[in-house]
């Protein structure tokens, strides 16, 4: 799915966040948004995910505007993600059951995805007792469980061991090289940003540029 | 000092040999204030679940009016429930009136603002951030109300008992609506006051132990289930 912004500004009150961003986010590409903190990068993720509707100009998802079944194609996971008082299986399982998909396809798609993350063990552990990076492992995988068309990600391995990155690196690359999906991370990791990004587009304030 | 020694002893008497009576009464008021809370709960709980995940002018109002009904003195409901179906009320026709149902009715409109107003608040704190997450992963916004439902079950459930004890132990809406009337409206709470300005303390004393003991009874249940949702 392209992203595509025109014109998007965002203020809280009178404070200005950004102005007049114009930006492409291409399909099947990952691209990494850096900025100071304040700049509003999450913010933006928030424009983009539809949380926040309260902007003006226009986000275009693949030149179509944000419309309810749209919702349905995208997720995002953030920095401290939510997991569901339930168990790591039921998690993952969750998008696809709140999508009434068959109890078969739920089942594969779900084991598939705890298999690829070694968390057989933990499955059928309570997801909210996980450390940091077991959590953010389950928050990824529950949000490419449905394979959603957008995938944006607000800083989602910040302060999580290095064996985890690495994993959710992975991961990340993978999903998008298989399915060709869109991914927009947050990131401060200047390694990440060169290595796992096919693009970085910097936010500051006002003005915002990118490089390949 | 004897009189009341002697209606304590009666008292265990009547409670260990099963008196139909005083069983009797127990039981309605279970029956009362269990049908009640129950009503309450399934239509307060969704209802402002719902209104809490919504950002409108005037959340700030109603969040004191539903802390103001919170307290409402329950002699007011017992008016205003009166006042409703009594013979010239609008409702007079059907005559709900000194019923079990008008005790319920009177119980409902009692431990709803409380049910409500600690639903409300609790979904405003906690429950906008499961429903950001809901919409993340595609959940409708009904999907998403029950998911928040599903997430605070712990403490939606301590309300509703908490709504319970408060319904179980008024007695100023319940004696008038209900009349007090002996085999048909009579519970715990209006029993004991009404056995107290007659001086027959024994059956008071035995109704009072059992509404002691559902109170234990109630905080014992809320104790486990808290202690068990820490160790989740």
């Amino acid at each position: 799915m392209e992203v595509k912004l025109e014109q998007v500004s965002k203020r809280y009150g009178q404070k200005l966040i950004f102005e007049n961003l114009n930006e492409t986010f291409e399909s099947g590409k990952i691209t990494g948004l850096v900025g100071d903190n304040g700049a509003g990068k999450s913010t933006l993720l928030r424009l983009i995910a539809g949380l926040d509707l309260d902007y003006t100009g226009h986000i275009y998802y693949d030149g179509q505007p944000l419309r309810k079944p749209l919702y349905q194609q995208m997720t995002m996971v953030f920095q401290t993600p939510y997991l569901l008082k339930r168990s790591v299986y039921d998690n993952i399982a969750y998008p696809l059951e709140l999508r009434h998909r068959p109890a078969a396809e739920i089942k594969q798609k779900t084991e598939t995805m705890i298999a690829r993350l070694g968390l057989e063990k933990l499955e059928k552990q309570y997801a909210h007792k996980l450390s940091g990076g077991e959590s953010q492992k389950v928050a990824l995988a529950r949000a490419l469980v449905f394979e959603p068309e957008l995938v944006l990600l607000d800083e989602p391995m910040s302060g999580i061991d290095a064996a985890s990155v690495s994993f959710m690196e992975q991961m990340i690359q993978d999903y998008v090289r298989e399915y060709h999906k869109t991914v927009i991370m947050i990131t401060h990791n200047t390694r990440q940003a060169q290595e796992l990004c096919d693009r970085t587009v910097h936010l500051n304030g006002a003005w915002m540029g990118g490089n390949q | 000092m004897d009189y009341i020694i002697a209606g304590f002893w009666k008292a265990l008497d009547m409670i260990f040999s099963g008196d139909p009576e005083l069983w009797g009464i127990v039981g309605l008021s279970l029956r009362v204030s269990g049908s009640a809370i129950i009503i309450a709960a399934l239509v307060i709980i969704p209802l402002f679940t719902f209104i809490g995940l919504r950002s409108f002018r005037g959340e700030r109002v109603l969040s004191r009016v539903l802390n103001a009904l919170m307290s409402m003195p329950s002699v007011v409901v017992g008016l205003l429930v009166s006042v409703t179906l009594s013979r010239r009320g609008p409702l007079g026709h059907l005559q709900l009136m000194y019923t079990p149902t008008a005790m319920i009715i009177a119980q409902v409109i009692l431990v709803s603002p409380l049910i409500a107003c600690l639903t409300y608040e609790m979904v405003k704190h906690r429950g906008r951030e499961i429903q950001k997450l809901g919409q993340t992963l595609g959940a409708s916004k009904i999907q998403s109300t029950f998911m928040v439902i599903s997430e605070l079950k712990s403490e939606l459930f301590i309300y509703t008992v908490n709504g319970f004890s408060r319904a179980i132990s008024e007695v100023g809406a319940v004696m008038m609506v209900g009349g007090n009337i002996k085999g048909d409206t009579r519970v715990i709470t209006t029993t004991i006051s009404m056995l107290n300005s007659m001086g027959d303390y024994a059956m008071a004393f035995a109704l009072g132990m059992i509404l002691i003991v559902i109170s234990l009874v109630i905080n014992a249940v809320l104790y486990t289930y808290k202690e068990k949702r820490a160790d989740v």
